[in-house]
């Protein structure tokens, strides 16, 4: 980390596929805090075809609410800061406005080199378009192979496989498949070579490449059979994201060119907050975050200090949904629908708002499906990103999530949603939380803004984050172990900070929400039936918590897990008003 | 502050149309040349089909011993089913080749055979002058003439005569309409097309169809139709908007382009048509692009309630409103004609030049 420069003025802007966001922070009575902050519409296509006008539009919002001058006449972000605070001291960007690097992954087993492969890949803006696995020697597979790598033109060919010392000739025919491949492309369209396989074999593996492709090496993202390591390929496809895919977005090299420093990929600064937030407090649990953006969506889970970082690029809460209804159908965004629709009203509704991505729903059915969406971007990306996760003792149930002590959750979704209530519901049923967790709502959008501060300034990030820009939506308490309906799982006493008490029991099926406003602490006893496990040490075993309030309260979800919508319409219909209304949704 | 998004639909303009090659090639025309829609304006090799012949294997031979049994090097032409490699004299082992191309490379025992390449031909679309060339990569065609940016649209590039053949762009286009004069010609609609519309068009070789609407049953059909379809206002039953719907029956029996194709996440294109006329003069565009909206925007709404709805900003009040969803945010009073004033949020307005 470098060492923190001289205190000033910080901008930061957030080139997204559809929304630039900006923020400026500051010095106010020695501590660093949110001055104002603006969002336009990301301005890379007609009829601006440079990012950097979305970001002075952004911009030009907080230099109204500021008072102050931070664009010149050129158009140019003032920077450093000059006399008559004109600009500021810092400007820093981050981006995710690029397709994804575009990667065929090839290795020797499916759930070992080529997982892992997939894995590292999933840790930045990919798309995997075709997987190469050693299926046999014969070279009319090899044929199909190349004919894989050319037909899927990518940008990089990342190729796994051995462990140290391990298989030798399986991984240079892999590597020598990828050069005939790269041979039959032409010039200019050829995709690079990323080698994160057995590190023995990376003198052949060069000799075997030289000249004929662009060749990156990396540490093995499988060193032995129970050994991963992603750091280092990861490292590379962000290095190749950067320079494929991000630098080719109109007029990123100019917006870049206001600061002095790189442009950082957002998932990877939306990252970087999640992990501050657990050295923060240091939680014995995990603590996730979810960003879901409008076409894509990031999931960053750190446990012990260790960030594992997955990026789902084909599903966002505006693009995507064609992935969603080719993989699962229509009934996948139906379940969450008090009025269901048919696929091609879906799809439809879908397309409009993809042609404007920051448009709004402003009818009740357009709000419903949006949020749908995004509870299914969330699930896709949660299938994703678990099984690179080590909870150890954090997940006492295997199919369901790990115990997590907070939950931030980030996205114009969210951040719109025209009630906290229907935030909370887009989350709970997205990631189905067990346990004691607090969701914690980055309000402002300032997640990855601050990540991308946090490399040279990570205490102005720490500062502006516990000074409300996060702000605490609610603290859920989810029982595990199911019930008759309406049989009791939990009991409830809730102990305010004026001396004041309030007794509930959950039952099978119900979400309740008790109030416990921002700002206010309460002791919560809870005390679960034999048969329910609320994360406290195992089944029927409960206690006291001090939790803090939130915008909703205390939520009790005691709807099961995993979440069930019934299939009869009329009944589902009734079941997620239901759920709307217990919420204030 | 806001910047909306913006659709062009303008009775005279300047057009620019890149024209790209999918892959390097050859640019066949001078800067300066007029060129017509359908000619060819660039060429170039499109990859090709391969195979991989795995000599060593075939042969039973080790790869060392297989690099001596070629009879082919990379360079030389080969016919299908020509010996490539041979092992022995008198009782021999061969491999033959399977199609007629050019041997690329060879090693490892194995070798690289190629066919011709297909070619690809690039054509003009739009009728006009060459602005530009971009040596093995393109050209820029330009011309001058009426413009229309759709909404969404399937069915590739086209060209033909203008027909109108509503009285309203409130109505429906239907079957019995299209008939043995629509041959030839893009079809001017309203506000959707009645069941079967378009395996009429489809059978009577209709060059394209331009409507306001568009059922979303009809989604997968368009986007396989022969012809390009552009939707100019919303998926749904939509009118066309008057002053587009105006614009395209006032140039009937003009000769027209006019492109289906959408992408819509990376890299985005609109549908449009575009249709060509003489002009000394072209008067500047309505406003600047990517202007701020103001009171006087000419804008359309693109999200329901008011999908596809065009009309005139009329107050941009200073305090965000609550909308039906509940939400809380910054919107335009816009007056769609007809005494209808609605309140729409800023972020569902794009400005129309």
């Amino acid at each position: 980390m470098v060492a923190e420069q001289r205190n000033g003025s910080i901008l930061i802007a957030d080139c997204g596929t559809a929304a630039t966001k900006a923020v400026l922070l500051d010095r106010v009575n020695g501590h660093y805090r949110l001055v104002a902050r603006g969002e336009a519409r990301t301005t890379s296509a007609y009829p601006h075809f440079h990012v950097g006008a979305g970001v002075r539009h952004a911009v030009d919002q907080i230099a109204a609410v500021a008072a102050r001058e931070l664009i010149d006449m050129r158009g140019d972000v003032i920077s450093p800061e000059m006399s008559g605070r004109q600009g500021a001291d810092v400007f820093v960007v981050a981006a995710s406005a690029s397709q994804p690097l575009q990667v065929v992954v090839g290795g020797l087993v499916r759930d070992l080199s080529i997982a892992s492969a997939e894995r590292a890949v999933a840790r930045t803006y990919c798309h995997v378009k075709a997987i190469l696995g050693d299926d046999g020697s014969s070279a009319y597979n090899e044929e199909q192979r190349v004919r894989h790598i050319r037909d899927s033109a990518p940008d990089t060919v990342c190729i796994a496989g051995g462990v140290e010392g391990g298989a030798a000739s399986p991984v240079l025919q892999l590597v020598e498949t990828a050069v005939v491949a790269c041979s039959l492309m032409e010039e200019g369209s050829r995709p690079s070579l990323l080698y994160a396989g057995n590190s023995h074999l990376r003198r052949r593996v060069v000799s075997l490449v030289e000249g004929r492709a662009e060749l990156r090496v990396a540490d093995n993202v499988r060193p032995s059979l129970s050994e991963e390591d992603l750091v280092g390929a990861q490292a590379e496809l962000e290095e190749l994201y950067r320079h494929r895919r991000l630098a080719r977005v109109p007029g990123i090299d100019v917006v870049a060119s206001w600061s002095r420093l790189p442009v950082v990929p957002t998932a990877r600064a939306f990252g970087r907050m999640v992990e501050y937030l657990w050295h923060l407090t240091e939680p014995p649990r995990g603590v996730l975050g979810l960003d879901i953006g409008a076409s894509s969506t990031t999931l960053a889970a750190v446990f012990d200090g260790k960030l594992s970082l997955t990026v789902s690029t084909d599903v966002g809460s505006v693009f995507g949904a064609e992935r969603v209804m080719q993989m699962q159908g229509a009934p996948a965004l139906n379940r969450w629908l008090p009025e269901p629709m048919s696929e091609q009203e879906l799809q439809a509704l879908f397309i409009t708002s993809a042609l404007h991505p920051t448009s709004i729903p402003q009818v009740s059915q357009d709000l419903w499906l949006q949020q749908a969406l995004a509870r299914e971007a969330g699930r896709w990306a949660l299938d994703k990103a678990q099984p690179a996760w080590r909870p150890g003792t954090a997940r006492p149930y295997r199919r369901l999530l790990p115990l997590f002590d907070t939950i931030v959750v980030s996205g114009g979704v969210l951040r719109h949603a025209p009630r906290p209530g229907q935030a909370a519901l887009v989350v709970l049923d997205a990631l189905e939380p067990i346990g004691i967790s607090t969701i914690v709502l980055d309000q402002y959008g300032l997640m990855p803004l601050l990540g991308a501060v946090g490399e040279i300034k990570p205490l102005a990030a720490v500062e502006v984050m516990d000074s409300g820009g996060l702000q605490n939506l609610a603290t859920v308490v989810a029982p595990v172990g199911r019930g008759r309906r309406g049989e009791t799982l939990l009991r409830i006493q809730v102990t305010y900070e004026d001396g004041s008490s309030f007794s509930a029991e959950a039952r099978q099926g119900d979400l309740e929400v008790v109030p416990l406003p921002p700002g206010q602490q309460a002791v919560v006893e809870l005390r679960p039936a034999r048969h329910v496990d609320i994360g406290l040490g195992g089944p029927g075993r409960g206690g006291k918590r001090r939790v803090r309030g939130g915008k909703l309260g205390l939520i009790i979800d005691a709807r099961g897990r995993p979440i069930q919508t019934v299939d009869d319409p009329d009944a589902r219909r009734r079941q997620l008003r239901r759920w709307l209304s217990d919420l204030g949704a | 502050m806001y910047y909306p998004s913006e659709s062009l639909v303008s009775p005279l303009t300047n057009v620019r149309r890149e024209r790209k090659l999918p892959a390097p090639g050859e640019i066949v025309v001078r800067k300066g040349e007029e060129v017509e829609p359908t000619q060819v304006v660039g060429r170039a090799q499109m990859p090709s089909q391969f195979r991989i012949l795995p000599v060593a294997r075939l042969l039973g031979i080790s790869v060392k011993k297989a690099e001596r049994c070629l009879l082919v090097k990379p360079g030389d032409v080969v016919r299908r089913g020509q010996t490539v490699a041979r092992l022995g004299r008198l009782i021999s082992r061969t491999v033959e080749s399977p199609m007629e191309g050019v041997v690329t490379a060879s090693g490892g025992g194995r070798m690289l055979i190629e066919a011709q390449p297909p070619i690809f031909e690039l054509r003009a679309y739009v009728r006009g002058t060459v602005s530009n060339v971009f040596y093995g990569d393109g050209v820029v065609i330009e011309t001058t003439g009426a413009l229309i940016q759709g909404l969404w649209g399937g069915g590739g590039e086209g060209s033909g005569v203008l027909k109108a053949i509503l009285k309203g762009p409130d109505q429906m286009l239907l079957v019995e309409q299209v008939d043995a004069t629509c041959h030839g010609t893009i079809l001017i609609g309203g506000c959707g097309l009645e069941d079967g519309v378009l395996e009429r068009a489809r059978q009577l070789q209709v060059r394209g169809i331009v409507t306001g609407g568009l059922e979303p049953s009809y989604i997968p059909q368009v986007e396989k139709a022969p012809f390009p379809v552009v939707v100019t206002e919303g998926l749904g039953k939509v009118p066309m908007s008057t002053p587009i719907f105006r614009l395209l029956t006032t140039n009937e029996g003009r000769d027209a382009c006019i492109s289906g194709k959408t992408r819509i996440r990376w890299n985005p294109a609109r549908p449009e048509v575009i249709i060509p006329l003489p002009a000394e003069d072209v008067p500047p565009a309505a406003g600047q692009p990517g202007a701020q909206l103001g009171v006087g925007s000419r804008v359309r709404v693109v999200r329901a309630p008011h999908l596809g709805a065009v009309g005139t900003v009329v107050a941009l009040p200073g305090e965000p409103k609550i909308i039906e969803t509940g939400a809380k945010v910054a919107v335009a009073e816009v007056d769609l004609g007809q005494e209808r004033r609605v309140v729409v949020p800023l972020a569902n307005l794009e400005t129309m030049r």
